[in-house]
């Protein structure tokens, strides 16, 4: 259609050229005759009014026809092709000459226009794709907005952009391009562009910083190599930014659903400690009041008692503090720390329950500073601790070491118990595990796997080291903290 | 025999009905209230000589109750604990408690933090000559526990006045963070140095001018605190 609509609009253009060169023709003939150089003028400025405002056809046309006539009409002998003076030819080959040279520098200047025109034209489409890609509305899939705002632009038929991070396909349009799919994913997957003659297609790949992100299929590509590498620049950053708001998201919904979590926690670990309180509460003042001593049977029983709610407080507080870091989805608070002050603060939180008991500190002098989360590392040290207190007998000492080497500070607890068969090493970090061995358990098998969950949310690790018979010793790494030493 | 007058406040009966049997066996006398408005509205018909109070209380929850006591009195407050963080001791010390429990607690635990609490220092020496502080601003009168800094005038709740009157005692010298807290908390303290990190910060904003350039209440690192008097020469 274009193209007929085209030829026509030629057609009568050329026609209407010559129908100018005609007109001139007629007028120096037959109503105010002219001598040859006037109408030689006449015809030149005729090509040249033509070649303004026409195109390189019609004027090139026109150029020919006035030659032609000039020659016919005023050249002696006039009423013949024929040219008897030679100075006569110059004057022809002039006016063609001029008229030929007048008619290409109007269509180049033309040209020229009309392409300044087109891309001032690309150059506002694309401003105004990148400030509908700036004010997009973010409760809306971002890429379904992008091809949106592309085919409404641009005026394009259709549109469809592929967005290879999570490997979706977006479109914008009434039918649907068969095959797309996997012409899209190809494109992005090989970043080549290629072209269908057919369906007068164009599907190039996104990419941003060298990487392909996506592709996009154009039809109909009227747009210059320019505006559509600009076009692909605004499509890449769009892209980008709509996966780092995705992304930010999801952030946002992994601390809200933390911090539910650990209100949740702190509200479990109220409605549980409440009733303890006063269990507790009313089992060691009967316990310790001198002026009313219990028989000795009573006693006993108010024991039973004062240990249950002791086991349960500990179990539900061990509980707790595994569901807290369990999966390693907690944030550690890191500062930079001593590990002798973390092994004294621990050391003190025991206190209570190390009476008795020969707690041996051996720290080296000139330990390196760590990177770690003070509270869980202090809590670590008390759960091995507590550990060593439970699996060792009555009386014996416990030491605890600190080293570096290797670029981290390791920090063990040795005890002086029976030991742990090698079957049982590579369980005892278990959740809800505890040793066959010993009979008298006061342990909640949660000790040792905060402990673990604890050392491996740092990036490090921790062991034990035992024989039957020759204690345990239970070791963990910190990182130092040279890197962070900002 | 009149151990003194406690008001516990908890939300949870249980521990209210517990704390009421045993304390009022060791003759304290016991007056309870279920909430943190209830409690001060208690506080500002009677006088009490301690306050027992829940953390974790709906409404308006313990530190913020703790903070409205402080504000217009200088009762011992021993703040009530679930969590044993931390984080949680600091908030209850610096709400203005001066000494916390963590639940569960052992009620001769509790009993021997509550006999610390109220356990008053012998009156202490007043050689210190206070005057060349009055000449820089800083009027500390111990008797009425009143100080006015650049006609800023606060009041001391026992455990500061305690641990300030210690310190003034001695002055220019540094004394050693265990000392201090066996002092002034009794002997079966002496690690607790977050109590002293915060009583100190209190104090400052009472005492000093200028509470983040402390002049007269210094910490040694490492080594303790010094109150440094200044002296005509």
């Amino acid at each position: 259609m274009p193209f007929a609509k085209q030829l026509i609009r030629v057609v009568t253009r050329v026609f209407a050229a010559l129908l100018l060169v005609a007109a001139i023709t007629f007028i120096f003939v037959r109503i105010v005759p002219v001598n040859a150089t006037t109408s030689g003028f006449f015809y030149l400025v005729a090509v040249l009014l033509i070649a303004t405002t026409g195109g390189l056809v019609e004027s090139t046309i026109a150029s020919v026809a006035a030659m032609l006539c000039f020659n016919y009409f005023f050249l002696p002998p006039v009423g013949t092709f024929t040219i008897a003076d030679p100075q006569n030819w110059v004057a022809l080959f002039a006016l063609l000459a001029t008229s030929l040279i007048a008619s290409q520098l109007s269509a180049r200047a033309k040209r020229r226009t009309q392409e300044a025109f087109d891309r001032q034209h690309e150059i506002e489409k694309l401003y105004s794709l990148s400030r509908a890609l700036l004010l997009t509305d973010t409760t809306r899939p971002m890429p379904q907005q992008i091809v949106q705002q592309i085919a409404q632009t641009f005026s394009f038929p259709a549109v469809a952009l592929y967005e290879r991070h999570n490997d979706l396909i977006y479109r914008a349009a009434e039918d649907e391009i068969p095959g797309i799919d996997v012409k899209l994913r190809d494109a992005a997957l090989r970043s080549t562009v290629s072209f269908d003659r057919n369906s007068g297609l164009t599907i190039t790949p996104i990419r941003l910083g060298g990487q392909p992100i996506g592709s996009l299929a154009i039809p109909d590509l009227s747009l210059s190599d320019a505006a559509l590498q600009s076009l692909l620049n605004l499509v890449a950053i769009g892209l980008e930014r709509a996966l780092s708001q995705e992304a930010l998201n999801r952030a946002e919904v992994a601390r809200q659903s933390e911090e539910l979590k650990s209100t949740l926690l702190d509200a479990i670990a109220h409605e549980f400690k409440t009733p303890l309180t006063s269990i507790k509460a009313v089992t060691t003042d009967l316990l310790s009041d001198p002026a009313h001593d219990l028989p000795k049977y009573q006693r006993e029983l108010v024991s039973i008692a004062d240990e249950g709610t002791d086991r349960l407080s500990k179990l539900v507080t061990d509980a707790i503090e595994l569901a807290r870091i369990e999966g390693g989805k907690f944030r550690l608070k890191r500062e930079i720390h001593f590990p002798s002050s973390l092994v004294s603060a621990a050391v003190r939180q025991m206190k209570p329950f190390t009476e008795g008991r020969g707690i041996n500190v051996s720290a080296a002098d000139d330990l390196p500073l760590v990177w770690v989360d003070a509270g869980l590392i202090q809590m670590v040290i008390t759960h091995l601790l507590d550990n060593a207190l439970k699996y060792s007998p009555p009386g014996t000492p416990i030491s605890i070491g600190a080293r570096s080497g290797d670029g981290r500070v390791t920090i063990c607890v040795a005890d002086q118990g029976p030991g742990i068969p090698d079957l049982e090493q590579s369980r005892i970090f278990d959740k809800f595990y505890r040793g066959k061995s010993d009979q008298n358990l006061k342990g909640t098998g949660m000790g040792l796997a905060i402990a673990r969950e604890i050392i491996r949310a740092h990036g490090e690790e921790i062991w034990v080291t035992s024989k039957p018979g020759q204690g345990a010793e239970f070791c963990f790494s910190l990182p130092v903290a040279e890197d962070h030493n900002a | 025999m009149n151990g003194g007058r406690i008001l516990v406040i908890d939300d949870d009966p249980q521990i209210r009905r517990a704390m009421r049997t045993a304390l009022t066996a060791r003759d304290y006398q016991v007056t309870d209230a279920r909430r943190g408005e209830e409690g001060l509205e208690k506080l500002r018909s009677a006088m009490f000589d301690l306050v027992l109070l829940d953390m974790n209380m709906p409404g308006m929850g313990g530190l913020e109750t703790c903070r409205l006591i402080r504000s217009g009195s200088e009762v011992a407050i021993i703040m009530l604990t679930v969590n044993n963080t931390e984080k949680d001791k600091v908030s209850a010390l610096d709400a203005g408690a001066d000494d916390y429990v963590t639940k569960p607690f052992s009620m001769p635990e509790l009993l021997a933090r509550i006999r610390a609490t109220l356990r008053r220092l012998p009156q202490p020496p007043t050689s210190a000559d206070l005057g060349e502080l009055k000449s820089q601003g800083v009027e500390i009168d111990l008797p009425s526990r009143q100080i006015t800094v650049r006609e800023r005038i606060s009041h001391l709740t026992a455990k500061e006045f305690d641990l300030l009157s210690y310190l003034l005692a001695r002055p220019n010298k540094t004394i050693p963070h265990r000392e201090l807290l066996q002092a002034v908390w009794g002997p079966d303290y002496g690690d607790e140095l977050e109590y002293l990190r915060v009583f100190v910060n209190r104090l400052r904003k009472k005492i000093e001018p200028n509470p983040a350039q402390p002049e007269f209440l210094l910490t040694d690192a490492w080594a303790g605190y010094r109150f440094h008097l200044p002296t005509r020469d």
